[in-house]
């Protein structure tokens, strides 16, 4: 009998927390709505969110993209043709670039950077009745505090994964010189043959799903701290979890719609 | 205050913005690059079948790609409809005759969709029809070389442009193997109607009639033993009779040989016949004993003769059966020659019956001498 009310209690709880989180980003979402309405003080929370969570993330995004598209570079220029099937090697650093490890990587670092910045901040000024102060004023804390973290690094998101397409697809052109010389007009020739619009859209949505799910969970996360500073690290360390979860189900999903 | 922080709204807009520069360019090139902006001419064509050719699938000329399909249907007439685009800049190629070739890599290699520039002076309108290689049209044009078909450049299928005739060859000889064959089979089994059935049920029908004409060579050869046996008694009394009138005529004969030698001698005729008692009075008062002989011996000649006349007579009444026979056996001989012949050279094997030069007899009969 204990072991079933234990899990019904569990099941009602984990229903509630869904419930909760559901009704969380619907908040969120009208709320961002009727952000860009208002002429608020959220502006500058959202333009500092995009400062950290895009430019200062900018240089560890790009050194990323150049590693990967460089290894992707040599390795196919030297692997692919004893196969005589050179012309993949673009294709296949297309696919990777724009369509899957772009978004992914710039997701997961902006998880580990942000996410957990944003869960932890929130999470302190739970503990430091912050919330309440803001409640106690007339504002709205989903409206003052996470729209712009929401905002920002949706923003931040999808810009990153521009800059990771750049610098994935061109700037490993210029570190391949070293090893295998190409002609540039060549690269970019076979590059742009091959690249669809379809390829560059289908990164820039994945990012736009993956800076949504960093956003919201890590905004619930540091919502979710109660009264307590110990319990602030804690949800950092869920909002990393559940949004790596999240972004690797989400990047799933969203593969088998493209290629469905 | 920091850096950053004090000038963050600038930051970020230039961070927002090259972003924003740098995908409207990405955009614009991969636009620029996959033909958004120039201007495509439409055409449409008829494919036997889709294998090889998909929407997007690229028409090239010489290495270069010149268009691409657009979109396939399958029709009423199970072809597949198709419809594909030719880039602006190869546009004057389009001109009357041209075709399309869709060619397979025959090491697996893919496929690829030619485009061969007819001869004609007169540029192709939009949504006008261009025939592939395969078609009657296309076949009639390339024969009639309205249409400039370059040699294909690759080694593999010039080799095999080359040992595909010789392959054709190889395979249209197995068919008639195979028919022939087939035809063999047919023959053997009864059910074929044709020459060499015809041949087989002739073969056949002549070994099963080979037991009947040896048995009437059996026959044919008793008769003619029989015939044979009677003519030659016929013949055996015959020749005694010849020993009997050879020697009567040998006492005549000896008999006028003395006579002759008695009258050779002119001393003693005339004495002789003129004596009393010589020869000639002896001849004259013999009571024509002498007369009598001599009669005697006319009578036998006369009888002999007749009867060498009776054997002649005998002998011409039996020539044409004789002669008869004698071409029954020589035509059953000869069948029977032919049958064996035939089924020595068995036709399966050989090439059949050989022809045979025939030779007429030279004997004629008496009677058909005498109608010449």
């Amino acid at each position: 009998m204990n072991i079933l009310s234990s899990l019904g209690k569990s099941a009602r709880e984990r229903a509630s927390t869904l419930l909760y989180g559901l009704g969380f980003f619907y908040n969120v979402i009208t709320e961002t709505l009727r952000f860009f309405k208002r002429s608020q003080v959220g502006y500058k929370v959202l333009i500092n969110q995009i400062l950290f969570t895009g430019y200062e993330a900018l240089a560890i995004n790009a050194i990323m993209a150049v590693a990967i598209g460089a290894a992707i570079n040599v390795i196919g220029s030297s692997l692919l043709p004893q196969f005589g099937q050179s012309q993949l090697m673009y294709t296949i650093l297309i696919i990777v670039i724009t369509r899957e490890l772009g978004p992914l990587l710039t997701a997961f670092v902006i998880t580990a950077r942000s996410g957990t910045a944003i869960a932890t901040e929130l999470g302190g000024m739970v503990v430091n009745h912050e919330i309440e102060a803001y409640i106690s004023v007339g504002l709205n804390p989903i409206s003052y505090l996470v729209v712009p973290r929401f905002i920002g690094v949706v923003v931040s998101m999808v810009i990153l994964t521009v800059y990771f397409n750049l610098f994935g697809l061109l700037g490993s052109f210029v570190v391949v010189q070293i090893v295998n010389p190409t002609p540039v007009s060549e690269y970019l020739g076979n590059l742009l043959s091959l690249l669809t619009i379809s390829d560059i859209f289908s990164g820039l949505v994945k990012a736009f799903i993956f800076g949504i799910i960093v956003s919201v969970v890590s905004t619930y996360q540091g919502f979710s701290v109660n009264r307590s500073s110990t319990e602030i690290p804690v949800a950092g360390i869920r909002a990393v979890g559940q949004s790596f979860i999240l972004i690797i189900v989400a990047d799933v999903l969203v593969t088998l719609v493209q290629y469905a | 205050m920091k850096f950053k922080i004090k000038y963050s709204d600038q930051i970020v807009g230039l961070f927002i913005v090259i972003a924003v520069v740098i995908f409207a360019l990405i955009v614009i090139l991969v636009g620029a690059n996959q033909r958004w902006f120039a201007k495509d001419y439409r055409f449409k064509t008829v494919f036997q079948s889709a294998t090889g050719v998909s929407p997007g699938t690229s028409i090239v000329m010489k290495g270069f790609v010149v268009g691409k399909i657009n979109r396939i249907t399958l029709n009423a007439d199970n072809a597949v409809d198709a419809d594909f685009h030719i880039y602006d800049t190869y546009r004057n190629l389009v001109r009357e005759f041209s075709i399309l070739e869709l060619t397979v890599s025959p090491i697996g290699l893919g496929s690829q969709l030619l485009f061969h520039p007819g001869r004609g002076e007169r540029l192709l309108d939009e949504e006008e029809f261009i025939p592939t290689a395969d078609s009657p049209a296309g076949i009639a044009i390339i024969e009639q070389e309205l249409v400039e078909i370059p040699p294909k450049d690759d080694t593999i299928t010039r080799l095999l442009a080359n040992v595909n005739p010789l392959l054709e060859n190889v395979n249209r000889v197995m068919i008639t193997i195979n028919r022939t064959l087939t035809d063999v089979n047919r023959a053997i089994a009864g059910q074929s109607t044709g020459p060499l059935g015809s041949i087989v049920n002739d073969v056949s029908g002549a070994a099963a009639r080979l037991p009947v004409m040896a048995d009437r060579v059996d026959d044919i050869v008793a008769d003619v033993q029989t015939r044979t046996a009677g003519l030659l008694d016929q013949v055996s009394s015959l020749l005694l009779a010849f020993q009997v009138v050879s020697s009567d005529v040998g006492a005549i004969s000896n008999n006028l040989a003395a006579t002759t030698e008695a009258i050779r001698d002119p001393t003693g005729l005339v004495p002789k016949l003129l004596d009393p008692k010589g020869s000639l009075k002896t001849f004259l008062d013999d009571n024509d004993a002498l007369y009598k002989r001599v009669m005697s011996i006319v009578a036998e000649v006369e009888t002999s003769v007749r009867s060498l006349q009776g054997i002649v007579t005998g002998l011409n009444g039996e020539m044409p059966k004789i002669s008869a026979v004698l071409n029954e056996t020589r035509t059953a001989i000869q069948q029977a020659q032919d049958v064996l012949e035939g089924v020595k050279n068995n036709p399966l094997i050989r090439g059949g019956v050989p022809e045979r030069a025939y030779q007429d007899s030279l004997y004629g009969s008496m009677r058909e001498g005498s109608f010449e």
